[in-house]
């Protein structure tokens, strides 16, 4: 079967992007300065920044890797769907789908946490937290989770474009400037919705993972709304404490080493790598959903509710734990 | 399987021109003056140990108010640093830290990858960090 031909050259949308990155965040500065409102740190800023840099190193690296997998997995493809407008916008869907199960399972399973972690660990929320990505991504195998979307037949180049458009999106959701968007707010990943994400509150954990529709988190149960009676802290539950970018890129990835190479049964390695991150074989440490438990029974309140699934347990449940060593709590 | 080197000059000229617009965004940050504004106190160490679901039993704030290093009621540590607008904290079990303080330096490491050493400078050394002294806390 030879593929079908994307009918206009894809455009390097991220590329593109860049100029109006760099101008937004200049204009967020300058506002966060005359407002007071939001935040910046030099330093944090260029952690985030150094970071974005990083993952372009690394994507030019070995982003081809992931483009080969789609390519070769869209040779067993199930249906020829072709460059159409319909398949489009189903490919619209399907890819801001993929990207919510890939987000939640970044945050629920360690393995992929070590590398999403990174894009969490500033205590910041600005524009610049968006780019404060990964570099280890391709290696971390996230491109996985798109694998299904070119078994199905959307085009490898179509999946790739959609991709780039929803990451694109999610640029501007990083702020503390914009308030609540009315009726949008019911369809669309918004800056409130993606505080509540990037929060370690008790009650703001392991919520909205949207990518451009947030009706997938209302669908699947781990929409939380912000309250403004509780402002977001961001980060991580185990602060970083740095902004050194190595230590950010790579702490949990040696934390993950540490655990699997001192485990004394594999079914230790398998928990300290593919379980909740915070797991530990004597429950020791903190996971997200130990966390809401103890938050809930400090208050007197029902856990709350979301991002209990694929957990084995009430005590593996959730995500952001990260970074736990042997002296944690 | 040949390698081929996927650095070709477009490549070095892209990541050249972000780089130079990185140093320009944090130029503009630094000239702004956004820069350490956090300071440690009683009543954040007091809050940071409340979500932590644990009181401040004793602690020592450095002398700049950037760094605190606490004893908690239920025998864990707390350490506390600014990260620039907000202050970052780890808690962690008495025996994972190692404590060693000289002519008010006090300098901590910690048995976590994920946390740098703490070093900070202190006005007085309280004799409970003596428990602290060479790894691990008497609870």
């Amino acid at each position: 079967m030879t593929p079908p031909q994307a009918p206009f050259e894809i455009p390097p949308i991220i590329t593109y992007a860049v100029p109006a990155f760099v101008l937004l965040i200049i204009i967020e500065m300058i506002v966060v300065k005359l407002t007071k409102k939001g935040r910046y740190e030099y330093r944090d800023s260029a952690t985030s920044l150094t970071m974005g840099l990083g993952n372009r190193v690394f994507g030019i690296m070995f982003g081809g890797f992931a483009l080969l997998a789609y390519f070769a997995v869209y040779e067993f493809r199930l249906f020829n769907l072709g460059w159409t407008w319909p398949v489009m916008v189903a490919c619209f869907f399907a890819e801001d789908l993929a990207y919510y199960w890939f987000h939640r399972i970044a945050h629920e399973r360690r393995f992929f946490w070590a590398s999403h972690i990174v894009h969490h660990s500033s205590q910041h929320y600005n524009l610049t937290t968006a780019l404060r990505q990964t570099w280890t991504g391709t290696l971390g195998l996230t491109f996985i989770f798109w694998l299904p979307l070119v078994y199905i037949g959307f085009p490898p180049l179509m999946v790739v474009l959609f991709s780039g458009i929803s990451l694109v999106y999610q640029f501007w959701i990083h702020t503390e400037l914009i308030n609540r968007m009315g009726p949008l707010e019911w369809v669309l990943n918004t800056p409130s919705h993606h505080r509540v994400h990037h929060a370690t509150n008790a009650r703001y954990l392991d919520a909205n993972y949207a990518g451009v529709l947030i009706i997938w988190d209302r669908l699947f149960g781990t929409f939380v709304a912000e309250n403004d009676e509780e402002k977001p802290h961001y980060g991580i539950v185990s602060q970083l404490g740095t902004f050194n970018p190595f230590r950010v890129a790579f702490h949990e990835w040696l934390g993950i080493w540490r655990d699997v190479t001192s485990a004394k049964k594999f079914s230790h390695v398998f928990g300290y790598a593919f379980g909740p991150p915070g797991w530990s074989p004597d429950g020791s440490r903190k996971t997200s959903a130990s966390i809401k438990a103890e938050w809930a029974a400090r208050h007197g309140a029902p856990a709350p509710s979301p991002a209990y699934a694929l957990s084995t347990n009430a005590d593996e449940g959730g995500k952001t734990a990260a970074g736990e060593g042997a002296g944690a709590p | 399987m040949q390698f081929e080197n996927p650095f070709g000059v477009a490549e070095i000229i892209e990541l050249g021109g972000s780089a130079a617009v990185v140093l320009l965004m944090v130029g503009v940050a630094a000239v702004l003056g956004f820069r350490m504004s956090a300071r440690i106190d009683d009543s954040e160490l007091a809050r940071l140990a409340e979500a932590d679901g644990a009181r401040v039993d004793s602690a020592v704030i450095s002398q700049n108010g950037r760094a605190a290093f606490a004893r908690l009621s239920d025998g864990r540590v707390m350490v506390a640093r600014v990260m620039g607008a907000d202050v970052s904290a780890r808690f962690a079990a008495a025996k994972a830290v190692s404590l060693n303080v000289k002519a008010q330096r006090l300098n901590a490491t910690f048995a976590d990858v994920g946390f740098p050493p703490l070093k900070m400078r202190i006005d007085d050394s309280p004799a409970w960090l003596n428990d602290f002294s060479g790894g691990g806390g008497s609870t």
